[in-house]
């Protein structure tokens, strides 16, 4: 198909959508390699690299960094699992709890779990104070730190996992059932050898999220560095913006191998989606001693993460958490005797950046599935890679890139803008790469047969056969940026705050009851403006599936 | 209506593998597609059918030669401005959009007036049958309606030439041949010319003008119907279309445009196109249908099989290591396994191939 040559909309387009993925992903992640590698006389050096690695410090942090990623990656899925375990194969009454278990962490901000975790467990923490009356009882550091990420990262297993056992047909366990093996032999010999690919997809997928965790890192780690923290420590606390450029290249290395790992090694082994989908619905196991045990741990967890998320809208409304707790919304007055300015920035630039995000999401989407041009591949896998970099290492890029001629952006609501974009669009673009390729090409000819040009077969044909990805994508996209922090935080000034970076300065100062007010404020905005967007979507007969 | 003519002219297409050899899909053809007239594309699966009516429509690009329509070379031309309309294997019907809304789609990019939009699509409509339907939607429609609607959706733009890629291949066999006729009336009825792929050669017989049948990227032969059983110009056509004994023969004696040959030890006067020459191995097409079977008096052979079929008896016979296919409609007598039997072969439906 060598169309794009003939079609002057196309080519243009696909220029567009290069230029802006080298500008705004391939720039700043190059900006933060050659500050690493570039002395202040402008010659290649390693200095800052073996400066990193003399301090003992670092060394350390590096360390912590892969220990826990490890460590939360392994329980992740190991959670995961029995949750998705439960969720496909057992008959379980309270499984619709899982898919809310699944959007709390996402539209809550990053660390609300560690907030939680500070008011159970902490000094003041209510369980550890209050009720077993430990006079200092220290959650900062690796313990709390791991146990709030598992707590957070695990849904993303669940979802992979749960998506691909479900997907499994069952005439492959009754086959070995008729066969005269018991169940926990089919579980072993069967069931776990076909989502052998999905759990070490599941392990790369949090191990990702997991070293690149930057909010609860901060509010939890303590003494616990880990690299995503420590880059903004480096950067912005001591000014050493080049050793903070030399570690945040660390840290990229191992989420792009893991990211690669992820996408081309793991990503391409699925036994299970070759076989394509399960023939019958599967018989759900009711026995007592498989359900039961499963189902008691899923309960309790369930139940413990709900209550963690509950303590947030409560820490808002009460006088001193873990001292006195009567009722008040002297929390909320605070909040706004300081001014709505970061609540109000924060919505209007989420919605500024939702609806770019998702038309440029849908088009990459179309030209990665429809489109053969030089530069498919790379324009496929830029995209995708901006969910793999952490958000500290393109928040570095960021106000790297874009601090001097071409493009000053220092300091505008732009910079906050474009980061929302292009850190936001490749949920947008996988959903609408999945919807397209369930959609016969020929439907799109058809129409461009029939004389409409590329830019109208695209609107009145390509998009009203993935609106349900396109308006998913958007709700999420408007979600993600409201809830955003590592990257932003870099990016925020005196003329434009954030809601996540404002909350995190709370937790820092000690006031929990105003960052609970703040954070249980960003979660009704989520919420109301979720629930407007599939309120008229609804109406319009459009339905907009579950993030 | 303009119906217009279409010229290819030593068109190539390569399709680079990824890492995979290069397929060349389209091996330079050259033809000429009059006005007006329908022409089939036939061939077996993987041939270059579909490329070659994709490069008609500009859905790809030729890596070689050039493409006319009505004398204009479209080569570089994309598919919206080219003057030709494809009904799909698939149908391809737009799935959010209602029967009415899916033919008006088209003119609708033509930005032409709401009320002679309702009036092509009424009459359009009437024209398929399906006045009634027009707010359903595809997914409540059946197959053969879809079809209907795919016909109705080409044929309303007023294209020079349609283009059909299998349009039948996914109905049921009745339904089949009656939409056969269904298409050649439409065409017939707004006199467009037609370029019709297929692999099946009953269709192609059934509805061409003139059959051209592809192999590897190439063209076998063009040519009628009748042409094309009676006279294939290849081993190849021979064997694709109809059922074909081939085999070997001598040139007994050479004359102008006719000859005797040596066949299953008998001697037969043919007719052939191409000058023979003496003592020449030769290979002849018989068709089963130019073989009568009979008690005494001819080439004699042995039963191997017989099989009733209802309006005719098959056999397939045995003479000297050699297995022939025969097919007697009406028969007098029937034979069965083992039997002797005599060949009587009708010299006139025999035909020279060169090897
Ligand atoms: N987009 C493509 N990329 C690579 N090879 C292709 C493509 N389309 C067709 N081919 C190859 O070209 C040859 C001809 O295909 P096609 O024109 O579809 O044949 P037909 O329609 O006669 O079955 C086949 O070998 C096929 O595998
Ligand atoms: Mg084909």
């Amino acid at each position: 198909m060598q169309a794009v040559r003939r079609d002057p909309v196309l080519a243009g387009t696909i220029a567009i959508v290069i230029v802006s993925l080298l500008l705004f992903i391939v720039w700043p992640i190059y900006a933060v390699l050659k500050e690493s590698f570039i002395s202040q006389q402008g010659l290649f050096t390693l200095d800052y690299y073996r400066e990193a690695f003399r301090q003992s410090e670092n060394v350390r942090v590096l360390v912590n960094t892969l220990w826990i990623g490890l460590f939360v990656s392994l329980f992740s899925t190991a959670i995961g699992f029995l949750f998705a375990y439960a969720d496909a194969y057992l008959k379980i009454r309270f499984k619709s709890i899982f898919n809310i278990l699944a959007i709390l962490p996402i539209i809550s901000p990053p660390f609300a779990l560690s907030m939680s975790f500070i008011m159970l467990f902490g000094q003041r923490g209510f369980i550890t104070y209050h009720l077993l009356g430990i006079k200092d009882a220290n959650v900062y550091g690796f313990a709390g730190l791991a146990a709030v990420q598992i707590l957070t990262f695990f849904p993303i297993a669940y979802l992979v996992l749960a998506g691909l056992l479900r997907q499994i047909d069952p005439s492959y366990e009754e086959a070995a059932q008729n066969m005269g093996a018991s169940r926990w032999r089919i579980f072993r010999t069967v069931t776990l050898p076909l989502v052998v690919p999905g759990i070490a997809n599941s392990f790369l997928l949090v191990f990702i999220q997991t070293v690149a965790d930057f909010g609860n890192a901060m509010v939890i780690g303590g003494n616990y560095t880990t690299l995503a923290a420590k880059i903004y420590l480096q950067a912005m606390g001591n000014y050493d913006v080049k050793g903070g450029t030399a570690l945040a290249t660390i840290l990229l290395s191992i989420s792009v191998i893991m990211f690669v790992m992820q996408k081309y090694w793991v990503g391409e082994k699925s036994y299970v989606t070759v076989t394509g989908k399960p023939s019958r619905e599967r018989q759900l196991i009711s026995d007592g001693k498989v359900v039961w045990p499963v189902g008691l741990a899923c309960f309790f967890i369930s139940a413990f993460i709900l209550l963690l998320y509950i303590l947030i809208p409560y820490g808002s409304v009460v006088n001193l958490w873990g001292i006195d707790f009567t009722p008040t919304l002297k929390h909320y007055e605070y909040v706004f005797s300081l001014g709505l300015k970061p609540i109000i920035d924060t919505t209007y630039l989420s919605l500024l950046s939702m609806p770019i995000t998702g038309i440029l999401s849908m088009i990459i989407a179309f030209l990665i599935v429809r489109k053969k041009f030089f530069g498919r591949s790379m324009v496929e896998f830029t995209s995708m890679l901006s969910m793999a970099v952490p958000g500290t290492v393109i928040g570095m890029g960021y106000i790297l890139a874009y601090n001097g001629p071409p493009l000053v952006l220092t300091g505008t609501a732009t910079i906050i803008v474009f980061s929302f974009i292009f850190r936001n669009m490749p949920v947008g673009i996988r959903a609408g790469v999945a919807s397209l390729r369930q959609i016969d090409p020929a439907i799109e000819e058809a129409a461009q047969d029939l004389g409409a040009s590329s830019y109208k077969v695209f609107t009145s044909v390509t998009i009203p056969l993935i609106k349900s990805a396109f308006f998913s994508g958007l709700v999420y996209s408007f979600v993600r940026s409201m809830t955003a922090v590592s990257a932003v935080i870099f990016l925020v000034s005196a003329s434009y705050n954030l809601l996540t970076v404002a909350i995190m300065g709370q937790v820092d100062v000690g006031r929990i009851g105003v960052a609970a007010a703040y954070s249980t404020i960003l979660i009704i905005i989520v919420l109301a403006v979720t629930g407007a967007l599939k309120l008229i979507l609804g109406r319009m007969g459009i339905a907009v599936a579950d993030m | 209506m303009s119906s217009k003519n279409v010229l290819l002219k030593n068109v190539v297409k390569i399709y680079k593998g990824q890492g995979k050899k290069d397929v060349v899909a389209v091996n330079n053809v050259s033809l000429e597609i009059k006005a007006g007239e329908f022409v089939t594309l036939l061939g077996p699966s993987g041939c270059g059918k579909t490329t070659l009516l994709r490069i008609i429509a500009g859905f790809e690009t030729p890596t070689g030669g050039e493409v006319y329509i009505g004398g204009e070379n479209v080569t570089q031309i994309t598919p919206d401005r080219r003057d030709t309309a494809m009904v799909f294997q698939s149908y391809a019907l737009f799935p959010h959009l209602t029967v009415y809304e899916n033919v008006a789609y088209g003119l609708r990019v033509k930005k032409q007036s709401e009320s002679r939009i309702r009036q092509s699509v009424a009459e359009m409509l009437e024209l398929v049958g399906l006045t009634g339907m027009e707010s359903r939607y595809p997914n409540q429609l059946s197959g053969g309606q879809q079809q209907r609607v795919a016909l109705a959706r080409s044929i309303v733009m007023r294209p020079s030439v349609l283009l059909f890629d299998e349009p039948l291949s996914n109905l049921d066999a009745k339904l089949r041949v009656h939409m056969r006729g269904e298409i050649r009336r439409l065409q017939r009825q707004v006199g467009i010319t037609g370029i019709y792929v297929t692999h099946d050669q009953a269709e192609a017989m059934s509805m061409s003008d003139r059959i051209i049948v592809m192999n590897n990227g190439v063209v076998e032969q063009s040519g009628t119907p009748q042409e094309i059983y009676l006279t294939p110009a290849s081993e190849f056509v021979a064997d694709f279309i109809g059922m074909a004994n081939l085999v070997d023969a001598v040139v007994a004696e050479a004359g102008e445009g006719q000859g005797i040959i040596d066949l299953l030890g008998a001697k037969f006067r043919i007719s052939s196109r191409g000058d023979l020459r003496s003592g020449e191995k030769v290979r002849v097409v018989i068709r089963p249908e130019a073989v009568a079977l009979a008690g005494d008096g001819g080439i004699p052979a042995v039963v191997e099989t017989s099989v009733y079929m209802g309006s005719s008896q098959d056999y397939r016979v045995r003479i000297d290591g050699q297995t022939i296919s025969v097919v007697a409609y009406n028969p007098d007598e029937s034979f069965r396994e083992g039997d002797r039997v005599y060949l009587r072969i009708d010299e006139r439906k025999l035909h020279v191939v060169r090897k």
